[in-house]
């Protein structure tokens, strides 16, 4: 998971190596994804989410389809 | 000795509670001093928290941690202070995890992917400032743990 300036330079390092440019994420989506993967994490409760969790996870942020899905087999 | 639900419960917190102290990962002797438990039985605790993707053992040594998500027992591109203290992240959504994690603000020094340019971000007040950028995920979600050193 990169960061990058502009959807321009994504464009260039996918280029680069050979990889397909998938959906950019934003500042704002990637908060919400630290603050329910990792808001717990200091807790004795804390443990990471099982495929279904992570799927209603990503789509809580408007992330949906077989790239998000870990059950997947292709994508 | 406890159960090893509840070990690896004790051995998780310490393990968190040292890197969020410290900005350093502890290794098994170190968590072992701690709970006066012995090396091995800290070692299985840490194979058994791996297992269950909370931990990432260094590759070649068991007994010392490489990843406690989201933070990185080695430096990486995306340093993370917070109240003064240095830490390192796995990845840029990692990088939002410490302070997540924390619930502290933080200056996150990184870089674009790309060009290497220096981007700063920042969370203040519990939310990110608002920078130009964007992230990109190469890797899909079903592939993240065959090599999440490189993920």
């Amino acid at each position: 998971m990169l960061l990058f300036r502009s959807e321009e330079t994504v464009a260039r390092w996918c280029e680069t190596h050979g990889v397909p440019q998938r959906p950019l994420i934003s500042l704002d989506q990637l908060w919400q994804l630290a603050v329910t993967w990792y808001g717990d994490r200091l807790t004795e409760e804390s443990r990471r989410p099982g495929a279904d969790e992570m799927v209603e996870i990503f789509a809580g942020i408007g992330l949906e389809g077989p790239f998000w899905d870990p059950r997947a087999d292709q994508w | 000795m406890p159960e090893p639900k509840d070990l690896d419960v004790a051995v998780k917190l310490k393990v968190y509670e040292t890197v969020a102290a410290t900005g350093n990962a502890p290794s098994a002797a170190d968590v072992a001093a701690a709970l006066a438990l012995s090396v091995e039985t800290v070692a299985a605790a840490f194979d058994r928290l791996h297992q269950k993707r909370l931990l990432v053992p260094e590759p070649g040594d068991p007994s010392r941690i490489r990843m406690a998500p989201p933070f990185s027992a080695v430096e990486t591109s995306f340093r993370v202070t917070v109240k003064g203290r240095a830490h390192f992240a796995n990845c840029v959504w990692d990088a939002f995890g410490i302070p997540a994690a924390l619930h502290e603000d933080a200056a996150i020094e990184a870089s674009d992917g790309y060009t290497g340019e220096p981007i700063t971000l920042e969370v203040k007040d519990g939310r990110p400032v608002p920078q130009a950028c964007v992230i990109h995920f190469a890797v899909p979600a079903a592939r993240w743990w065959e090599d999440i050193i490189h993920t």
